[in-house]
């Protein structure tokens, strides 16, 4: 290998450079028996969880299960079908109205995507009008607890399953799903949270409880039963519109986004509805009633706290006071700033070095027999068997005729009759190693090679002629 | 600025909660350390007040040590505080006694002494580099250092061949001695010189006794013969790219290089004039011979720069340069690789013209990669291959050998270690024989 001389930095002696050791083929495919299985299983665990990934439908996605949308994770034929069942449609895209809408008379809210609703308002689906029903798909555990609803999800399925209405062999209580039989409901288990007397109606192998109470609440894991494209199979449309159509009619709060945060009506009541809902109250919104004390009637407790918080926690924030700036005390800022200013000084320092790196050229490097094992490794690539086998034959015959004094223009025959008798073989076994046919394949090249320096090395070895001694 | 510096501002971080205004605190801190850095800076010894000089060997055998010392003197009137680095190129092998990160403190007009012992790796000249002066304040905060302030000063370490082949010296000095005439029965060869009588003893060889001159007087008179005086040895060494083969753990050149330091230390002892010439496609370096004992010193400084080039060797010149200075009879001594094609190209065209002249004597180191690859039982396929190489190679050296011995040519093939005095013997037996 031939290195032209470069330039060096300030290193130990440069030692010679020698190439990795012959021989990295077999290492590399034996490496291969490893790395493709692995990289095969891989591929297919990656392909599977994203193909599952982009089946499962996005409850965050605009128009997943919306009355207009007609794609495949859109409502649109559950609507449709609502509506041939005489049930009354109405779509909302935001919770004010629809908790308004609710006031007008028995109906069912009906929350796809409880996950974009703003934190602060979700309170208010725990706490909806008596002779309402609130039907919520795949809740979070969050949405769940801020709702204030005693359900907590347990196991999920990979996928959904179709499934009886019956939960560990008793029937279902809902009419409505008895009705529908068999259908895909069973995505996310639900059970009672540790801790609270709630007895729960539960269908479809947990997959949909039922929460009875003044307004009952429905949760369902599956989003099957409402979505375009599987709609049509077992019973779905069946469970989807019966759950749904229970009172004749549907508010359907469809949200494109995450909702924003409530805003507060003024106090003297004369202009947006107050954001604050009245726990037990019919026309609690916006009628400058929000005065009503904490100790109203109702269920539950959080309502006035919920409206005294509102001020504070919502408020709309001072624009030049980041919120991060308060969160630490100044001297831990001016901290901050000296640590930087200090590291600042330590690059400084480390930056300037003692004197530049010494660099020197490198002599030339040629490897002993580089020619030799070159033209070596071109035999082997090229497959040069009889070459190869010729120039061993060539040597090992020159070597023999110095040895034991014959002449060169022996024949074959006889010069093999001559060998035989020191080596120690039948001539014709010489005569085949010397002048043989060229051999096929690298084992008996290697073969021809192993018996030609034994040959050689029997007759040098053999008494009877005095040797030689060193030539020089 | 130091680590003292940022130190000082890490030990100011905790007082930071006290502080009633704490940015205006960082700010009142950071000032505070620059401005003592900044004093600092001021108060530390000026550079250009530093004069760097050395002293020390300035030239050692390859494989031993030699001690170079650098000498700071401070002249201005403040104490110096130094981190020095004395910058050596890497095969130099410097290991300064006192190490580089270590400050020294110099008193006004003081000199400091840093001795740096240089072991090195190549032959060659290894020059100092850069000297590089880090002036420190008095309180550590501060640093002063420029490139080029001290002006480095100039050193060059001249790195000797080994001459490992030394110790067949003597050997080979006792053999000359008994070609050399002092014991009569040898060196009645064809050409030698008729030196003095002397009286007989008993074990002279009788066919040496003058019986004219035993007429003359009482005594039986001896013949004592010496061998030829005077004559002119050619040292060719070839720094062309088969010289940069590594036989063994070295260049070939270096084998080479010790097989000509060998042969000229005994011919200039056996009163013969020794020239030499290295070249590949220019001519490196000439050496023509001088009085006995300054010889072998010149020859050893004028070969330890000489470096293998990645170049063909140039017979054509080399051969018009020797004809061009030696009109007579020489010995040549060509040093080179037996490699069919550099010499079946260069040199044997050339080589009648020499050796009609000249008595032409070419060495080789072989190499041993070679012998295993012959020699070693084959193992595995590629084994096979390689051998077959190997013997391919060894022949066409075999014809190279025979082409040249048409031309009279002594060929001196011997394996790196005994090339030195393999090449000695060559040189004795044709001094005994007389055909020098």
């Amino acid at each position: 290998m031939t290195r032209p001389a470069t330039p060096t930095v300030d290193s130990p002696p440069p030692a010679p450079v020698r190439p990795p050791p012959a021989g990295p083929v077999r290492r590399r495919r034996r490496r291969h028996r490893v790395i493709v299985p692995l990289a095969l299983a891989a591929v297919l665990l990656a392909g599977t969880v994203g193909a599952h990934a982009l089946d499962q439908p996005d409850p965050t996605d605009p128009g997943f299960l919306s009355p207009v949308a007609t794609d495949d994770d859109g409502g649109r034929r559950l609507a449709d079908a609502l509506r041939a069942r005489g049930v009354t449609v109405d779509r909302e895209t935001d919770l004010l109205p629809a908790l308004l809408g609710l006031d007008r008379g028995p109906a069912t809210l009906f929350v796809p995507a409880a996950e974009l609703l703003h934190p602060d308002t979700l309170d208010t689906l725990g706490e909806l009008p008596a002779g309402r029903r609130l039907v919520l798909v795949d809740p979070s555990r969050r949405v769940l607890e801020s709702a204030g609803l005693p359900v907590v999800p347990t196991d999920r399925r990979w996928a959904a399953r179709a499934v009886g209405p019956d939960t560990d062999g008793r029937p279902c209580p809902l009419p409505e799903a008895s009705r529908a039989g068999v259908a895909a409901a069973l995505l996310q288990r639900y059970a009672a949270a540790p801790g609270t007397a709630a007895t729960l109606d539960r269908c479809y192998g947990d997959g949909l409880v039922r929460l009875p109470g003044r307004a009952e609440v429905v949760v369902i894991g599956a989003s099957d039963p409402f979505r375009n494209d599987r709609i049509a199979e077992h019973g779905n449309e069946t469970l989807g519109t019966g759950l749904l159509g229970v009172h004749g009619r549907v508010v359907w709060l469809d949200l494109d986004g995450p909702a924003p945060a409530p805003t507060v009506g003024r106090p003297d009541g004369t202009g947006e509805p107050a954001w604050s809902p009245a726990p037990g109250g019919s026309t609690g919104y916006g009628d400058g009633t929000g005065e009503q004390g904490p100790g109203g009637p109702g269920p539950a407790t959080g309502g006035g706290d919920g409206r005294g918080d509102a001020p504070d926690s919502a408020g709309p924030p001072p624009p030049d006071d980041h919120p991060l700036l308060d969160a630490f005390p100044p001297w831990f800022w001016a901290l901050l700033l000296q640590l930087a200013l200090a590291a600042l000084l330590t690059v400084l320092w480390r930056a300037r070095r003692l004197g530049p790196p010494v660099t020197e050229p490198l002599p030339v490097e040629v490897r002993a027999a580089e020619t030799a094992l070159g033209r070596a490794r071109l035999y082997q690539r090229a497959r040069a068997r009889g070459p190869a086998a010729e120039i061993l034959r060539t040597a090992a015959l020159g070597r023999l005729r110095g040895r034991l004094d014959l002449p060169a223009t022996l024949a074959p025959a006889e010069l093999a009759a001559r060998v035989a008798g020191p080596a120690g073989g039948t001539p014709e076994q010489i005569h085949e190693l010397l002048f043989g046919a060229a051999p096929g394949t690298d084992a008996e090249l290697l073969e021809l090679a192993r018996s030609l320096d034994r040959l050689t090395r029997t007759v040098a070895a053999a008494p009877g002629r005095p040797t030689e001694g060193d030539p020089r | 600025m130091t680590w003292r510096a940022a130190v000082l501002l890490l030990v100011g971080v905790p007082t930071l909660a006290f502080w009633p205004d704490p940015v205006r605190g960082v700010a009142v801190m950071t000032g505070a350390v620059l401005l003592l850095t900044a004093v600092d800076w001021a108060l530390a010894a000026p550079l250009h007040t530093i004069t760097v000089d050395r002293e020390g060997d300035r030239a050692v055998r390859l494989g031993r040590s030699a001690t170079v010392t650098l000498r700071l003197t401070n002249t201005s009137g403040r104490t110096l505080r130094a981190q020095v680095r004395d910058g050596w190129v890497p095969s130099a092998g410097a290991r300064p006694d006192v190490p580089p990160g270590r400050v020294s403190r110099v008193g006004p007009g003081g000199v400091l002494v840093l001795p740096n012992r240089l072991t090195p790796t190549r032959r060659g000249d290894r020059p100092a580099v850069t000297v590089t002066v880090r002036s420190l304040g008095p309180l550590g905060l501060a640093l002063r250092q420029r490139a080029g302030r001290p002006a480095t000063p100039g050193w060059t370490l001249r790195v000797l061949p080994r001459f490992d082949s030394r110790r067949h010296l003597p050997e080979k000095l006792s053999r000359l001695r008994v070609i050399d005439g002092t014991q009569v029965a040898r060196g009645r060869g064809q050409g030698t010189e008729f030196d003095t009588l002397r009286e007989y003893v008993v074990g002279d060889d009788v066919r040496s006794i003058d019986w004219r001159a035993s007429a003359r007087r009482a005594d039986v008179l001896v013949r004592t013969w010496r061998p030829e005086r005077d004559r002119r040895l050619v040292c060719v060494l070839d720094t062309g790219r088969t010289s940069a083969v590594r036989v063994r753990d070295e260049p070939r050149l270096d084998t080479a290089i010790d097989a000509a330091l060998l042969l000229t230390a005994l011919a200039s002892r056996a009163g013969d004039r020794v020239d030499l010439l290295a070249a590949d496609a220019q001519i490196r370096t000439t050496v023509t011979g001088g009085s006995q004992p300054a010889l072998l010193h010149r020859l050893v400084n004028a070969l330890a720069p000489l470096h293998p080039a990645l170049v063909e060797t140039d017979f054509d010149l080399i051969v018009a340069e020797i004809l061009r200075r030696h009109r007579r009879r020489s010995l040549v001594v060509l040093l080179t690789a037996l490699e069919a094609g550099a010499l079946a190209e260069g040199l044997l065209p050339v080589l009648p013209r020499l050796a009609a002249r000249h008595r032409v004597i070419v060495a080789a180191a072989h190499d041993p990669v070679l012998t295993a690859l012959t020699t070693t039982p084959p193992v595995r396929t590629g084994d096979a291959y390689a051998a077959a190489a190997g013997w391919r190679a060894l022949a066409e050296r075999d014809r190279v050998r025979a082409a040249l011995g048409r031309y009279g040519v002594t060929v001196v093939d011997a394996p790196a270690d005994r090339l030195a005095p393999a090449l000695a013997d060559t040189y004795l037996r044709l001094k005994a024989l007389g055909q020098l």
